[in-house]
This record gives C-alpha cells, structure tokens and sequence, in this order.
C-alpha cells in the first residue's frame, strides 16, 4: 500500500507544477514575455517543485525507517531476553506458561505483566486467565498498568473483625451521641454554666465571618486615627 | 523575671489515640500499653511513672509479658524492647486475633482467633514463640482469653457463651450459655467481651449487656450477676490476691468488685461492688489492677492510675490520682532563627510559621497580629508506619524524620512567601530507627540517636546534600537505644542518653566520648547545655534538677547548693515531668523548664525556696512593694497563666525577648473523638 501511494505521488509531481504556471498568470496582469524566457522559467520552475517533492519524499522515508527501527527496538525490548527465550522454547510448553507470567516482572521493562495481573484481579474465570497469559506476553492491548492491591482472604478477615466490634461500639442500639453534645450537657449542667463545645460547623458563612474581620479591623483603624 | 512577648500557640491539631489494652508486670513495675492506632508504650512506675518507650506499630490487640502483641492482622508480635521496635512476627493461621493470654509462669501463650479456634504457642527463651497445639474449635470468634492461674484450663468468652477448655486434652470441658434465661423475643447478642478465671474455680465475665457474672464452671452455673451498666461492660481485671476486680464500661466508669464478708468475722464471702469511678468521658477499653491501684484506659486517650488508699502506705507518689493524656515526649521542634514550628504527629509532620506582631504593649496585653500564623507544609510519611521523631533546623531550611524502617531528610527552600520542599538523594544507610533527632545550632550538622547507645553524625551540606561522618559510641557498650540528645551551642558537646539512663558526654571536636555524668536512679526527661558555660542542665522523671560542668566533669556549686537544701515539696510532688529546657541568651543565669501544667524560669542568682515559702508565688509578688519584693524573691518563678486545661505541649525562647508557648486544650481534643454514650442528665 506505501508503495503505491508512492507511485500516486511520482505520477502526481509533475503534473502539479503544469497546473500552477497558468493559475499564476492568471493572477498576474498580461505581461510581455518571450516564448523562450517563459519554457526556461517554467523549466526552472519545475525542475524546482520537483526537487521539492523529492526532498519530501526522502524525509518521509527517513521518518519511515527510524519509526521502523523505533519498533523494532521496542519490540526487542518487550520480549524476554534471548537465553531466557532459548531456554523457553527448550522447556516444554505446559512448564513455560507457568513460569513466564512470574520471571516477566524481572526482566522486561514496560509494565505488560502487571497489566495481566491486573486484568486477572477484575474477575475472570481462572481457565481463562491461563491462555490469556500465555498469548498476552505478545498482543498490545489499549490498557493503563496499574498493580492492584492483593485482595487477600486475610485482608477480608480483617474488615468483618473491624466492622464487627464497630457494629458492637457504635451501632444501631449503642446509644450513642456526638461528642459535641456529650460536652455541651456536661457544660449546662455544670455548677459554672458554660457554652456549648461548638455551636455550628465552622465552615459555615466563612466569606461573612472574614468580611466582618476586616470590618472590625477597619472600624478599629478609624476609630484609632479619629483620636489621634 | 523579665518580659517576653509570648506567641501562644493553639494550632497543634493533635489528638492522641485511645487505649485499647494494657499489660502490668508486678516484678519491674512496668505497664505496656497500646493505643488504637497500633502504638506501644511502656511507663516505668519506679521512675515516677515515666512513659519510657514508644514503639509505633500497627493495628494491635492483647499482649503478655516479655512483651507481645497480636491484632486483627493475624500476627503474633515481639517487641524488642531495647531497640523499640517489633522483633519478630509468627503468623496465628487463625484469621484476626482477638485476644492473648500468657499462663502464670510466662511459658505458653494462647490466642483466640476470629475462626473460633484457640491456639497454644510455647514461649522460646531465647526469643520468638512457636506453635504447640489446636484446642478444641467451636463457631464464632473468641474475644477473651483466660488462664485457671494453675495453667490446666482456660477460659474462652464469645459470642452468647462461654466455654471451659482443658488445655491438656484439647477438649471443651464446660459450655456456659450466658444468656439462656433471657426470652426469645427480647433475644440479642450478648458479647462477652472480657473474662477471668480464679483458683476457685469461679469463671467472671463482663458482657455487651453491661453485666457482670461469677459462674461455676464446673456445674456451669450462675453465682451471681450484677448489672453495673445498661451499656456494655468492656474490660475486667483481677487483682494478685483475688480478692478484688476491677471492670470498666463503656459509659467511661470503672467499677470496684471486693471479695468480703456477708457478715462481720463470719466465713461466707460474697462479691460486692464497693467503689464506682468516672474519671473517663469514653469507652474504657482496659483495666488493670496492681496491688495498691486500679488503672484504667479508655477511648478518651486517658490513662488513669487511682491508688487504692487502703492499700497504700504513707503519702508519696503512689498516692496521686494520675491522668495522663499527652506523651511525655517532645513532639514539637522548633526553627529559632527562621521562626519556624515543626509539629509531629502519628503519620504526618506540619509546618508552621509564626505570626508576628509591630505592635508593643504592656504586661499581660494582646497584641493584634499583624501577620497571621501561616501553615506552609504537611509532609505525610508512606505506609503504615509510624514517626518516631523529627526535627528542623534552626535556619528552618532541612526537616528530618524517620519511622520505623526509614530515614528522610528534606531541604525547604524558602523563597519570599512560596516554598518548595526537596528530598535529599543518597541519605547514607544507618541503622534504624532513630530514636530522637537533633539539629546543630548552626545547622551544619545532624545527630541521630540510634540503638545500642550510639549516636550518628551526619554533615549537612549545601545545597541538598549530606555526609556521614562519624558514629559515637560509649566506651563501656550498652543494649539499649538513645533517647534523648543535646548540643552545645559552640558545635564541641553532645550529650546522650541511653534508656538505661546514663548520660555520656562526647566531644565533637575529636569525636571522641569525653565523659559520662555520675549515674542516677531514675529517667532523664530533659537535658540541654548551657550556650555561654557549657554547663549540662538535666532533669530526671523524680523532678530532681543537677547541672554538671562539662569542662570540669564534675557537678557544679549550684548543683550541689540544691542537693544540699533539697528542693522545694510541692516542687517535687508535681506529676508531670519536665520534657524541655532552655536558657535565656542574654542572662547567663536563668533556665527555662515546662511541663504539662507549668512554665518556670528558674533563676540560680537567686536563693532556693524553703518548705515554709510559697512557691507559686508570682501573682502575690506583683502587689507587694519592692523592699517586700526583694525579700519574698526565690529561684523558681512559675508561671500557670494558659487557659484552664489545656495542657503545655511546648515552651522555648526564640530570642532574649521572645517566648513561644504551644497549648492544646483538652476540650478541642476531646471535641474530636469517637461518640460517646448518651448519659440521661434530669433536667436536659
């Protein structure tokens, strides 16, 4: 397909100059020119559009082949190193699956067998996971790596234990209160009444609690400046 | 005395976390406690209750002695308490450990697990525990443990029951339903959420339904019940003698059972619930009982030591009520020069700049701040654990800290009114953790107190970069870790501490140890050295002062002027002990020490205060005349004059003028914890 599209663009390049001569003299006003001067510029003209394009074409075979070195380099990168290859291909098949996910993570670089662990802890069947290790060491995939947490059995213990004794400290029957009410009884009640711990959250009318600092502060500088 | 304009600080944002469980070994007089975000202190009760070692965990349950944890992480843990630090792990292969109990002599632990089983591990003497044998397994998670105290039964409390296991066939021996007599509609859960088993043979538990119950564990029947609570009752303690328990509900009370006579010199004996405490505002998740006090820790963050007044002997110590809420450590460093404040917390690090004022008043006046107190940095330490100690340098420009595992250093740039913080690359590998930080007064140096009585000196170098230089190390070699540090202003002295309380003075001339101070019998909580003199000013946990000329490597007149007179009674029956000092730059002879409650500047010109003087004298002084002034005068000028209960964290002079305060009241912290249980009040 690149090369045809490259016979599309030789056959394309002389015509193109052709073309243009008699659109810019269309433009341009009527203006006395010798056959000979015209054929000479117009060669000119040519020979230059088509050094142009030629030009181009050598930079995009350039761009062409570093992008092609680029792959393969990539490509060499992402496959495993060539004694491990060897001794892969030597081992048989059924011993080759099962080590290639777990040696992956030392040796290559990018972060492919991560990803198929992270794939794997979203929940497919174990079966399948099997082949997609064994074919997913080749196939690009449009994917984020992302390592996920080990979801261990143990991991789960330890949430029902937690939400256990929180579900027998602070839940539905505990007869709990909030802190700030809790203190503010014990304040009424106290023999020196006091206020309550915090009467609202905080964060409320905090735009006109600052306008009222600065007025404040502003009345307080008049007033100073008025006795002096 | 002098004036000072006072930065007070109430931007500390900490609260301490609250105790889940205590462990007391009667021979050393020790009590290790845990707290609810997994770390494990140890006060000494010899030295005045001095809270000796922290060592940062992570989540964590019961323990034993020869210290050992387990926690909802499967994990049995021990604590080398020498280096601070958890030293080995077994996994329980039990899910979530509720509960750990440690038989009479020490040499088997049992562990209750989420999956219903109970697990015997025998103690190895050199170190570490291995597994023994599966007791019998029953559904539903085991909350509490208890040994018969001859070691041939335990007693397991779960969910509704309570079963009897005989530990050498493994078998269940007794089945208790705690809640058979109840009807079926009115039927809830009922958790036995703590137990004890006496040589009687009489099984006790405390349960969800706030009652406590003496069983028969042989024919399986109920003796007696008490409902203490209509909340749950959390924690029961037994005392050596079996003659008296302690129980703490979650109301935040904590009962006294006695063992006593129905009648006058007559041979039956019932339980009797005597004394009712509320010292808590929270759940009391521990309780302890040692023979001359109950103590109790609750969800409050509270530790609370009531002696007993029966059982103690003459007044002294052991006779104080005792709250301790705050560590008794330095969590605040401070940038004198860049007027800096560095606060600590469990898993983060603030940074903070004073607020400044132009403006100047008279005594006791409120400056209006012309700059308010600004918050430039919060560094969050990764992964669980947690941050020993940190420190900033005098010029404000490097923030160090380490947890457990790591060391980290950063240099703060400061650029106008932005900041950028970077980390330094290539921090040399020492052996961690660090136990204290310490910044030269020139910035140029870094100690790191580290275990076995070593200290490491790291040269700071610009820009972002540092150097290992040295490690000192004391000439006799000890076991135990660093704690406390200080340095003299000249870059010559630093002196150490070890946890075994010696202090050894190096000179960092020749990095070479100079000498060691004469040993005392108690914890140093504070020491520093003189900027002008090179006098080493130190304070042990029984509140005595001595200072010892460095130089001259032998007490000083002042020293021993002290010891001579003895200090003053009141001075000496404070509870709280002294955690930082520092001197005044421009009068040679004043000291600056703070506790909890108090802020003192102590002035050695002055004559020492007998037992007949006032010694808060301070507001009394300011209405005599001057003559009568002069002749009221002595050394110790205390200063009480912060908010009612909001206790000091810190006090330090940045200038001959300037003093900075940080204050936490008590009300913001307890705002900020866990609900408590609603107490009906008449009349609200």
């Amino acid at each position: 397909m690149v090369r045809r599209r490259r016979r599309q663009e030789k056959e394309a390049a002389p015509v193109a100059p052709a073309a243009a001569p008699p659109s810019s003299e269309d433009d341009e006003a009527p203006e006395e020119l010798s056959f000979g001067t015209a054929r000479a510029e117009a060669e000119a003209e040519r020979k230059l559009v088509g050094e142009a394009a030629r030009r181009h074409r050598e930079l995009l075979k350039e761009k062409r082949r570093r992008r092609q070195e680029l792959f393969a380099e990539q490509k060499r990168r992402k496959l495993l190193p060539e004694a491990l290859l060897q001794e892969l291909a030597a081992a048989p098949p059924a011993r080759a699956d099962e080590r290639s996910p777990a040696a992956a993570p030392e040796f290559s670089l990018d972060k492919r067998p991560q990803g198929v662990s992270a794939k794997q802890n979203e929940g497919r069947i174990p079966g399948q996971v099997k082949k997609d290790k064994a074919g997913g060491t080749r196939s690009k995939g449009n994917y984020i790596a992302v390592h996920l947490k080990d979801e261990n059995l143990t991991g789960l213990h330890q949430q029902t234990a937690k939400d256990f004794i929180h579900s027998q400290l602070y839940g539905p029957g505990t007869n709990r209160t909030s802190a700030n009410e809790f203190f503010s009884i014990a304040n009424k009640k106290d023999l020196v009444k006091k206020a309550a711990v915090q009467f609202v959250d905080k964060s409320w009318g905090l735009e006109k609690k600052q306008r009222a600092t600065k007025f404040t502060k502003y009345w307080v500088a008049r007033k100073v400046t008025n006795t002096l | 005395m002098g004036e000072f304009e006072v930065h007070r600080v109430r931007f500390f944002g900490l609260v301490p976390a609250g105790v889940r469980c205590m462990a007391y070994q009667h021979n050393g007089r020790r009590l290790a406690l845990a707290r609810t975000d997994g770390a494990v202190e140890v006060y000494n009760f010899a030295a005045n209750y001095y809270m000796e070692k922290v060592s940062g965990g992570r989540e964590r349950g019961g323990q034993g002695w020869r210290l050992f944890g387990a926690g909802l992480s499967g994990d049995i843990t021990e604590y080398d308490l020498e280096r601070l630090r958890p030293a080995r792990a077994v996994d329980g292969f039990g899910g979530p450990i509720w509960s750990m109990a440690a038989n009479n002599d020490g040499t088997r632990l049992a562990i209750g697990c989420e999956d219903g089983s109970v697990k015997l591990f025998q103690v190895v003497p050199g170190g570490g525990v291995q597994f023994e044998k599966n007791l019998d397994r029953q559904k539903g998670r085991v909350l509490c443990l208890s040994w018969h105290p001859s070691g041939t039964h335990l007693a397991a409390g779960s969910i509704d029951f309570i079963r009897v296991l005989d530990v050498h066939s493994g078998r269940t021996a007794q089945r208790i339903m705690v809640n058979c007599h109840v009807p079926k509609s009115k039927k809830r859960e009922c958790v036995v959420w703590s137990i004890a088993f006496l040589s009687s043979g009489t099984v006790i538990s405390s349960d969800s339904f706030g009652r406590v119950q003496f069983w028969d564990w042989e024919r399986g029947t109920l003796q007696d019940s008490h409902t203490v609570s209509s909340s749950a009752a959390l924690s029961l303690a037994v005392s050596e003698k079996e003659d008296s328990i302690v129980v703490g509900t979650s109301a935040g009370a904590t009962y006294q059972f006695q063992l006593l006579p129905v009648k006058a010199g007559g041979q039956e004996k019932r339980w009797v619930r005597t004394k009712p405490f509320q010292h808590h505002t929270h759940d009391v998740r521990a309780v302890v009982h040692t023979p001359t006090a109950l103590i109790s820790g609750g969800l409050d963050a509270q530790l609370v030591i009531r002696p007993l007044m029966e059982k103690v002997q003459k007044k002294g110590y052991d006779a104080a009520l005792r709250k301790f809420t705050l560590p008794h450590r330095r969590l605040v460093s401070c940038a004198r020069k860049a007027r800096l404040l560095l606060f600590q917390f469990s898993q983060h690090l603030e940074l903070w700049r004073l607020g400044s004022t132009n403006k100047t008043g008279k005594d006791g006046e409120t400056l209006p701040l012309s700059r308010m107190p600004e918050h430039l940095l919060q560094l969050k330490s990764k992964g669980p654990e947690h941050i020993y100690c940190s420190c900033v340098s005098p010029c404000g420009s490097w923030i160090a800290y380490s947890t457990a595992s790591r060391f980290h250093l950063y240099r703060v740039q400061h650029e106008g009114d932005s900041i950028s913080v970077k980390k330094v690359p290539g921090v040399p590998k020492l052996l961690l953790p660090a136990y204290q930080l310490l910044c030269a007064s020139d910035s140029g140096r870094l100690f790191i107190a580290s275990d076995r009585g070593s200290v490491h000196v790291v040269q700071l170098l610009e820009p972002g970069g540092c150097k290992h230089l040295h490690t000192l190390r004391p000439p006799a070699g000890t076991r135990e870790a660093v704690y406390l540090l200080a340095s003299s202003a000249d870059g010559n002295w630093l002196a150490a501490v070890s946890g075994d309380w010696e202090v050894h003075v190096y000179s960092l001339k020749h990095f070479k140890h100079h000498c060691t101070v004469p040993t005392y019998s108690c914890a140093v909580t504070a020491l520093a050295i003189h900027p002008t003199t090179n006098n080493l000013f130190i304070s042990y946990s029984d509140q005595q002062l001595f200072e010892f000329s460095i130089p001259e490597k032998q007490y000083t007149a002042w020293s021993r002027a002290v010891q001579n007179s003895g200090l003053h009674k009141l001075w000496l029956e404070r509870d709280s002990p002294i955690t930082h000092i520092a001197f005044n730059p421009k009068n040679t002879s004043q000291v600056l020490l703070h506790d909890v409650y108090m802020l003192c500047v102590l002035d050695k010109s002055l004559p020492l205060p007998d037992d007949s003087a006032v010694l808060v004298n301070q507001s009394t002084l300011k209405q005599l005349s001057e003559p009568a002034r002069r002749r009221q005068l002595h050394a110790f000028k205390i200063c009480k004059k912060f908010q009612v209960g909001s206790p000091l964290l810190f006090a330090d002079l940045l200038d001959e003028r300037c003093l900075v305060t940080v204050e936490r009241p008590a009300l913001d912290i307890s705002a900020q914890l866990p609900p408590p249980v609603q107490q009906k009040k008449f009349g609200t």
